[in-house]
């Protein structure tokens, strides 16, 4: 049984509503503030339950499997293993600024960083294997033999490699390390193979490198030229002073407008690539949005946000999945016959480290 | 007994999908499909998955990726024997929402209720070996700071001892410390800044501020505040972020002012004990207060944000002392004037004494 995707308009569809989940949000959102937080772990259960089930590959919806109880143990682990040991070295640490040992303190406090730097790599690689192993689709899911330890190294010193030549190398961390963790995941038998590449992606990190600069070049001209056409020096005066006055507001307004258009646009080519650089057996991904779609939902998202007072807030999770669905692509074929039980154990916690550093999906 | 009944089939071990008959045995089942019979299956282990689209899942306990998907009516004799759906999760549903979101609320009020009274019973319990070896941890000598010569040491004594009646329990030095300021710290560690000493324009100041420290000392304010700010830590750990914290200084804070105004209370009786005029305290917060207003202004305001943001100074608090004079009472001032011209000088007759806070303070 063969399912060619080529015939097909597109093999990921999402079926959802923003009102259905509205009654999923809502209840969830008073349940979590009467239980002072705990129940966010159910709450964030219930909305993937919801918004998996609406989503389409080919022929099936996908499953989420995930248990809120997961989420809670997970957080009451990194809590007890992370957070509580931090409160201790910092309690430690202030007292040892107290008796004036203050390298000893920053010592440790480098130490603590260090520490959290490694966890967070590893919270990254978990929480998708997490996500995987959570997900089925036709009674199969995805996962992982890795518990993502080296993951950690490489994800420090990858990082730092980034930044070291005056942050140029970051998008070769970002996609080597998106490369990294996807090539030790799996789905049924098969495993993921990702080659995304950096180069493609320099142009536009560039352009977002180099807006301040721009922005300083385009006031300098602008101003020059502006000085030219106004005359000698001596008739600037007033008017001098104001039309400066106005050009620093754009060149501060372009500023914040500019740098984060930027930035949309050099994430929106970095999924592009990375989703484009996976592959799984025979099937082929492509990630279709632009950087105008990206900067439409960015802002499409704040308007929500804003026009609501903050309560849009809990659409977020939809409109996040919504979006990330409705521009996945997958070419290839899939043999269903082929598509046997994933071996990979299934870690018994959720996502409890990466919630603990509030670090988002994907 | 024996029925019939459609449904689509996952066996979890590929992804093919298959059209089955359920037939039901007892408390068991068989899944029969053309040239395949798949069980049997025992009710027992049939686990509610999810929803999707019209279909209700169910999975297996022990068998991974195990579905049977029903849809449409489905007949009563197998409804009676499959586990019911799960919306928010077992407690949620098997008491109502509405039931369950009042009952969360009043347990989340008993957690924070408990966590915010309890300190006030618990701090007592905690055997004065662990505040002391606490203290000791945190304070040690202090990085060498605390000054000291032989009349300034005789004058802080005598003040201590007029003002406490077991000034053995209690470790009061001054310290090398250019700040407006005072801490009262686990293990009767009660420290002066000499800052404050050298701004206070009488020994009765001194002895005003000293009693109201060796008051939260008595009262075991740091030990509690320590243990409340533990437990809210724990309770509220779960809101995340900013909001959590915001909320746990709101209500560390407003329960620091009871414990100001105990301190308060307790210092008024210990300088109307020692026949010492509380006049010299109020005129001292009086100055705080006006420094504060001038603040900008004054050149000599090192460090009095640290009194203030610790000891939140009011019209009231001045005017509680104020009102504690008793007229035509025979006050005599807390030290001779060479006592208190030797507890004024010490640290800077005391050549030893290393000065400020290492790295962090000029
Ligand atoms: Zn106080």
């Amino acid at each position: 049984m063969y399912d060619d995707l080529s015939q097909r308009h597109s093999a990921f569809r999402f079926h959802g509503s923003w009102l259905e989940f509205a009654r999923i949000a809502f209840p969830n959102l008073l349940l979590t503030i009467v239980t002072l937080g705990i129940y966010r772990f159910w709450a964030t259960t219930r909305e993937r339950e919801y918004l998996w089930s609406k989503t389409d590959f080919i022929d099936e919806r996908l499953e989420w499997t995930g248990k809120g109880m997961e989420l809670f143990v997970g957080f009451i682990m990194a809590f007890l293993l992370i957070g509580l040991p931090l409160i201790v070295i910092q309690l430690i640490s202030q007292g040892l600024i107290f008796r004036g040992e203050a390298i000893l303190a920053a010592v440790m406090t480098l130490m603590m960083f260090l520490l959290l730097f490694y966890l967070t790599g590893v919270a990254y690689f978990r929480a998708l294997r997490y996500r995987l192993s959570r997900t089925y689709w036709r009674g199969i899911r995805g996962g992982s033999d890795d518990p993502g330890f080296q993951y950690g190294v490489a994800y420090m010193w990858k990082s730092v490699v980034g930044w070291l030549p005056i942050f140029l190398a970051v998008p070769w961390s970002m996609i080597s390390l998106w490369n990294d963790r996807w090539n030790a995941m799996s789905f049924g038998p098969h495993r993921f193979s990702a080659t995304a590449e950096w180069k493609p992606l320099m142009k536009r990190y560039l352009l977002f490198y180099l807006v301040p600069f721009l922005v300083f070049i385009g006031a300098v001209v602008f101003g020059i030229s502006m000085a030219a056409s106004g005359g000698t020096p001596d008739t600037l005066g007033s008017t001098g002073m104001a039309v400066g006055a106005i050009f620093a507001v754009v060149a501060v307004l372009s500023f914040y407008l500019f740098l984060p258009l930027a930035a949309l646009a050099y994430y929106s080519k970095y999924f592009r690539l990375a989703v484009g650089g996976l592959r799984l057996h025979n099937l082929e991904f492509d990630f279709r949005a632009r950087a105008p779609d990206w900067i439409l939902f960015f802002l499409a998202n704040m308007a929500i946000v804003i026009c609501t007072l903050g309560i849009g807030y809990i659409f977020m999770p939809y409109r996040n999945w919504k979006f990330f669905v409705d521009h996945m692509e997958a070419y290839g074929e899939i043999n269903i016959d082929d598509l046997t039980q994933s071996e990979t154990v299934v870690a018994k916690h959720g996502e409890g480290l990466l919630d603990a550093f509030d670090v988002g999906a994907i | 007994m024996s029925a019939f009944f459609d449904a689509w089939h996952y066996d979890g071990k590929s992804a093919v999908r298959r059209k089955v008959e359920v037939q039901i045995i007892g408390r068991q089942f068989f899944l029969l499909e053309t040239e395949r019979r798949h069980g049997p299956f025992a009710f027992s282990d049939v686990e509610y998955v999810t929803h999707k689209e019209d279909a209700d899942v169910y999975g297996l306990k022990g068998a991974d990726g195990w579905r049977l998907m029903l849809s449409g009516p489905v007949p009563t004799d197998l409804n009676a024997m499959l586990p019911a759906p799960r919306n928010y999760g077992g407690w949620v549903d098997r008491l109502g929402f509405g039931k369950a979101a009042v009952a969360f609320t009043l347990a989340s009020a008993a957690a924070v209720a408990v966590v915010l009274l309890s300190p006030q019973w618990l701090a007592p319990l905690i055997p004065s070996s662990v505040d002391e070896k606490l203290g000791d941890a945190l304070v040690g000598d202090f990085g060498g700071r605390f000054c000291s010569t032989p009349a300034g040491d005789a004058a802080l004594k005598k003040l201590v001892a007029s003002l406490d009646a077991h000034p053995d329990d209690l470790q009061v030095e001054v310290a090398k410390i250019d700040m407006i300021n005072a801490v009262a710290l686990p293990g009767g560690n009660v420290i002066l800044f000499d800052g404050l000493v050298k701004q206070a324009r009488s020994p009765d100041e001194v002895a005003g501020v000293l009693a109201h420290e060796i008051g939260h000392v008595r009262e075991k304010h740091v030990m509690q505040a320590l243990l409340r700010q533990m437990g809210l830590a724990v309770v509220l750990g779960g809101i995340d972020g900013n909001s959590g914290a915001l909320v746990n200084n709101m209500l560390s804070m407003s329960y620091s002012r009871d414990s100001e105004a105990e301190a308060d209370a307790h210092s008024m009786k210990a300088l109307g004990g020692a026949n010492i005029s509380p006049i010299g305290t109020a005129s001292f917060f009086d100055r705080l207060s006006e420094l504060d207003g001038s603040a900008s202004s004054s050149t000599s305001d090192n460090g009095i944000a640290g009194y203030m943001s610790s000891h939140p100074l009011s019209r009231s608090r001045k005017d509680a002392f104020e009102k504690s004079i008793v007229k035509g009472k025979n006050y005599k001032p807390a030290l001779t004037p060479t006592e208190w011209t030797e507890l004024k000088t010490m640290c800077t007759q005391d050549r030893k004494a290393k000065s400020g806070f290492g790295f962090d303070f000029n």
